[in-house]
């Protein structure tokens, strides 16, 4: 009912137009598009629209199914490694609690992930914490190898975790007689006063690259321009010392 | 005397004076403590010595402790005063032959505080030698003799 109300509003709307623009019949024809193509149009539309909601519901659950597999894969993998942990933790304790048969623990399991296996098995830490840390503990150490520097047996003394008291607060022995103070001494501090006035000095200043601290052998001679001298201050000192062995071998 | 300056009585002394003043005029007087114009100029020296600490070290030097400098700064009249600075020796004309010492005494203690002054704005600029402030009326006449001729 509403469709051939908006159609026939529709033409009414078309004939003002015509008359609104003076156009003439010939090209009134032309420009109206006939009904049954548009009937045509229509239907096209509708099955072409259909066709592109199946093909994108397709879509979706292909990608549901995927994301299922990945999944289940994940899944699968995580308990292979586990059942290998529980293999080398009933490995460890029968064997004797020594460094040296630790170390041979990561080696062993290894030797177990390598062949065949992609499964990045190289936490060092195989047994008790293996087992606490849960399916995450695979997929953070993938890639790195570290090195298992041994179990950290405290006997009795204790350790972060169980609250004991930190190193530093240890006071009971000290080391080294004297106590050396952490930091610059009162005279360093003077002295790096003096350096920053020295930096406020013009730096064209006369002698600013002097050495002062120069250690110089017994027949130093100053910079000295000398009186009947003719040219560089340092044939002055050349020519002192010619004199001077002149003199001498008189 | 106000102020007792201090004497340099050795070669390596004389070293050490040199390398070791830092940014400000080295001044070294070189004569005898008894002559008598030694003493004048002793006696500005002295007094003007706190006034220009900041800017001048004074250091007397007899010239018979050390002959290898009284020979290498050619001082044929006492007193002689050479200045330096960080190490290098500064010239000043005096409108005198001799550009390389001063020889003599100071008329005035306010001419050899305006001789200090001129040299170490000289120096702090990079000039290695200067012109002197002091009028030269004031500056003691000699003859510079070439070896004695």
């Amino acid at each position: 009912a509403p469709v051939p109300a908006r159609r026939a509003e529709h033409r009414r709307a078309v004939a003002r137009f015509w008359r609104q623009h003076r156009v003439e019949p010939e090209l009134r024809e032309q420009c109206v598009v006939p009904a049954e193509e548009y009937e045509r149009f229509v239907t096209a539309l509708e099955q072409a629209l259909a066709e592109h909601q199946q093909r994108e519901q397709e879509r979706i659950q292909q990608i549901a199914a995927d994301i299922r597999e990945a999944e289940r894969r994940q899944r699968e993998t995580v308990r292979e490694a586990l059942q290998v942990e529980i293999v080398l933790f009933f490995l460890n304790c029968t064997q004797l609690q020594t460094e040296a048969e630790l170390c041979v623990g990561p080696s062993v399991c290894s030797a177990l992930a390598g062949p065949g296996r992609d499964t990045p098995q190289d936490a060092e830490q195989p047994g008790p914490s293996g087992m606490q840390a849960g399916p995450d503990l695979a997929w953070m150490e993938s890639g790195q190898t570290l090195t298992f520097i041994g179990h950290q047996e405290s006997e009795g003394k204790g350790n972060v975790h169980t609250g004991a008291k930190p190193p530093w607060l240890i006071e009971e022995e000290e080391e080294e007689g004297t106590k050396k103070e952490i930091g610059p001494s009162y005279e360093e501090f003077l002295r790096q006063k003096e350096k920053q006035k020295l930096k406020k000095l013009p730096a064209e200043r006369v002698g600013a690259n002097f050495d002062h601290t120069s250690q110089t052998s017994d027949s130093w001679l100053p910079s000295f321009g000398r009186v009947w001298n003719h040219g560089r201050r340092w044939q002055s000192r050349h020519q002192f010392r010619n004199e001077s062995g002149e003199k001498k071998k008189k | 005397m106000s102020f007792l300056l201090p004497k340099l009585a050795s070669k390596r002394e004389v070293d050490l004076a040199i390398k070791s003043v830092a940014e400000k005029v080295l001044v070294l007087r070189f004569g005898r403590d008894s002559d008598a114009v030694c003493l004048q100029l002793d006696d500005i020296l002295a007094k003007t010595a706190h006034d220009l600490s900041k800017m001048a070290v004074i250091y007397l030097v007899d010239v018979n402790k050390v002959p290898v400098y009284t020979q290498y700064f050619d001082i044929s009249y006492i007193p002689s005063t050479v200045f330096f600075f960080n190490g290098q020796h500064m010239k000043v004309d005096y409108g005198s032959p001799d550009h390389t010492k001063f020889v003599g005494s100071f008329k005035t203690k306010q001419d050899f505080i305006d001789l200090i002054e001129v040299i170490y704005r000289g120096a702090m600029r990079g000039k290695l030698i200067v012109r002197s402030p002091i009028d030269p009326k004031n500056i003691p006449k000699y003859d510079l003799l070439y070896q004695g001729i």
